[in-house]
């Protein structure tokens, strides 16, 4: 206990180690308050036409499909319709109809939309008659800003492990790993101190993150706190495993890289395809992945995936604290031999 | 001094082989590429709106090869269901209605009478195309602009802050302050390495990735935008390595670089979202001119000349805060 207090201490004097876990929840109060960007224009259709060409009328008839800007000449519109990072459609007068300019590079569902204006500028008559029956379903968009709140959290989880990597990689380096090794300390003791600092400090600064962005039941709230204590606990064990493994603190920052990478990829590239069938188990081999999962399902309200997700992560407990006993074991007799 | 030069230019080269730098770079180059190669181009593809009719008489003759049958209401609603962005056209009632799952309104409408308009193709005209590039050429110009510059400002930034913290705490820098070298030949050759490697890594990273005709056609233009990128994070990163205690409290600085300086930049470069405030931020400007550079648009003489004063500028506050270390540390 003595042993806790000390690393307590040294986390709570380090005022840049308590900034880190508070990013995430910085990142969540951003977000929840400032509103988030507004993604739905990103699908959208932009018209660039140019001053005194068109009609009134037929402005009006663009701006049903999208926003569209007046550019004074000719090499504005150019320039604007070839900027890579917009998809905008060039409209000009052409007698009784319209044509259109593309930069040639935009995507299929955008050249298609320019080579069909003209068409749909002859029929706009017509097309005003025809009923159309909109049917409600949540809007394919709004997905990517519920990805952002769980990509947080799963940050805020990922930090536990990242000041652990740190924490033994800097005693590597200072020396203080050999002191350990001959202190009155069973390897049962020693886990448990260093596990806990990042743990803690992870699942604290998590669930703060929570506590901003989500507006949940008692009951989903308790879930809520498995998935984040569970996984939490995992990435700490994680960064106990870079810690060991890295001898530098290079090789420990690429560690750390990569395993963030996975820790994040994986679960928002599931999120955004839906693997189903063996690749799906195969996913849930990474953490944060049914982490990830089981804070969607929550926020959608499916409290059954959430379980599943809670039973999944604490298999990866179970197996990787094993993991780490027995390469701690067998480490211990190698070094043993040696003396 | 060319001699003294060579001498600290041959120790940076080894330090960074030793501290697997190179190995690593190598290493994110064979990521990169897979994943531009695998990965991103199959991924950035967005086909046009299926349209689906359910038509039992036969009423529409003249629809357009892009239409696809379906053989009842049921059936419909099970591919709107698995095709969202899918319209459905239904003419068992005589008149045709249009049957989509809502979206955004703008959308909404565009889908609904492209849809109708399917029904009775007219020949209209081809649109004119004004750029060079196909659709898979922008795509691998532009996520290999976006690797360039995340892996300059964001992984080699840290490679390089992982080298001077090494060398502050080994004594390097103590060491420099009683050699018979200029004091500033520290600084360049840590220039100049980084420089030369990062170099190295945009024109492999971008004959991989963009092409050999087309990545070859543009590389002068990169690697110019690349040496200012590269000088500057070198910079920041000498300064941070030189004014911050350890390596931990660096690891914050380099969060809130990759977080808060890379996020609204990306936003606002490579989608069609604009923020105001973006004129203001420093990397939007760094990071078009590498854009710039890719896709053969022209780039300001403003632009350089600021970017050289930054330089000048970061240099003489690395000079400043290394004259202020050896002299603690003497």
């Amino acid at each position: 206990m003595k042993g806790l207090t000390y690393q307590l201490k040294s986390v709570l004097r380090d005022k840049f180690c308590l900034m880190t876990f508070l990013l995430p929840i910085l990142v969540a109060a951003a977000l929840n308050f400032m509103g988030s960007i507004d993604l739905s224009t990103l699908g959208e259709l932009h018209f660039g036409v140019l001053e005194n060409d068109l009609s009134p009328q037929t402005v009006t008839w663009l701006e049903r499909y999208g926003p569209v800007t007046v550019y004074g000449t000719q090499e504005e519109l150019t320039a604007a319709v070839k900027e890579p990072s917009t998809n905008v459609i060039g409209v000009k007068a052409d007698g009784d109809s319209i044509k259109t300019a593309i930069s040639g590079d935009e995507l299929d569902i955008f050249q298609q939309a320019a080579a069909t204006l003209p068409a749909l500028y002859e029929q706009r008559a017509e097309a005003e008659l025809v009923k159309v029956l909109t049917l409600e379903r949540p809007d394919i968009l709004e997905r990517f800003q519920d990805i952002f709140i769980p990509a947080v959290l799963i940050v805020a989880m990922f930090m536990g492990c990242t000041f652990n990597a740190m924490n033994i990689i800097s005693e590597k380096e200072d020396g203080v790993a050999f002191i350990n090794e001959i202190l009155p300390m069973t390897p049962g003791q020693y886990i448990f101190q260093k596990v806990v600092v990042g743990f803690l400090f992870g699942s604290l600064s998590s669930i703060v993150t929570a506590c901003i962005c989500f507006r949940l039941s008692w009951q989903n709230f308790g879930l809520l706190l498995a998935l984040i204590v569970l996984s939490s606990f995992v990435a700490a064990l994680t960064g106990l495993f870079i810690g060991k493994l890295s001898e530098g603190l290079m090789i420990g920052v690429v560690y750390i890289k990569i395993v963030m990478l996975l820790f994040l990829a994986v679960p928002i590239l599931c999120a955004l395809i839906g693997p189903s069938g063996p690749l799906a188990v195969i996913c849930n081999i990474v953490p944060s992945q049914p982490a990830f999962d089981g804070i969607m399902a929550l926020s959608a309200g499916n409290t059954g995936t959430a379980v599943k997700d809670v039973g999944i992560l604490t298999v990866h407990c179970i197996v990787w604290f094993s993991l780490y006993d027995l390469r701690g074991f067998f480490s211990g007799k190698r070094s043993k031999g040696s003396l | 001094m060319g001699k003294g030069f060579c001498a600290l230019f041959k120790k940076d080269c080894r330090m960074l082989m030793s501290g697997k730098f190179f190995l690593m770079a190598i290493g994110f180059l064979i990521l990169y590429t897979a994943y531009v190669n695998l990965g991103y181009i199959r991924f950035m593809q967005m086909p046009p709106y299926n349209v689906y009719l359910y038509d039992p008489a036969g009423t529409q003759a003249e629809k357009s090869p892009l239409v696809q049958t379906v053989f009842s209401m049921e059936n419909m609603d099970a591919v709107l269901l698995s095709d969202a962005n899918g319209v459905g056209l239904d003419a068992s009632a005589g008149e045709v209605q249009v049957v989509l799952y809502k979206g955004a309104e703008h959308i909404d409408r565009h889908r609904a009478d492209y849809a109708l308009s399917l029904l009775r193709p007219s020949a209209s005209p081809a649109p004119e195309v004004l750029g060079t590039n196909t659709p898979e050429q922008k795509a691998r110009k532009e996520i290999t602009c976006e690797l360039l510059f995340f892996e300059l400002a964001a992984v080699g930034f840290l490679g390089i802050a992982a080298v001077l913290f090494k060398e502050k705490g080994m004594g390097v820098i103590r060491v420099h302050a009683i050699l018979p070298v200029q004091k500033d030949l520290f600084l360049l050759s840590k220039l100049a390495v980084f420089l030369l490697s990062d170099l190295a890594f945009a024109v492999l990273l971008t004959l991989l990735n963009v092409g050999l005709t087309d990545g070859a056609a543009v590389l002068p233009a990169v690697l110019l935008q690349t040496a200012i990128l590269s000088l500057m994070m070198a910079l920041v990163g000498l300064l941070c390595a030189l004014l911050l205690k350890d390596f931990r409290q660096f690891t914050l600085a380099y969060l809130v670089i990759a977080i808060f300086a890379a996020t609204p930049v990306f936003l606002s470069a490579n989608t069609s979202i604009k923020f105001d405030w973006i004129g203001c931020h420093p990397f939007y400007h760094v990071y078009m001119g590498l854009k710039n550079a890719y896709f053969g648009a022209d780039i300001s003489l403003a632009c350089y000349v600021g970017a050289v004063g930054i330089i000048v500028l970061l240099f003489l506050a690395v000079r400043r805060a290394f004259h202020r270390e050896i002299g603690k540390e003497g």
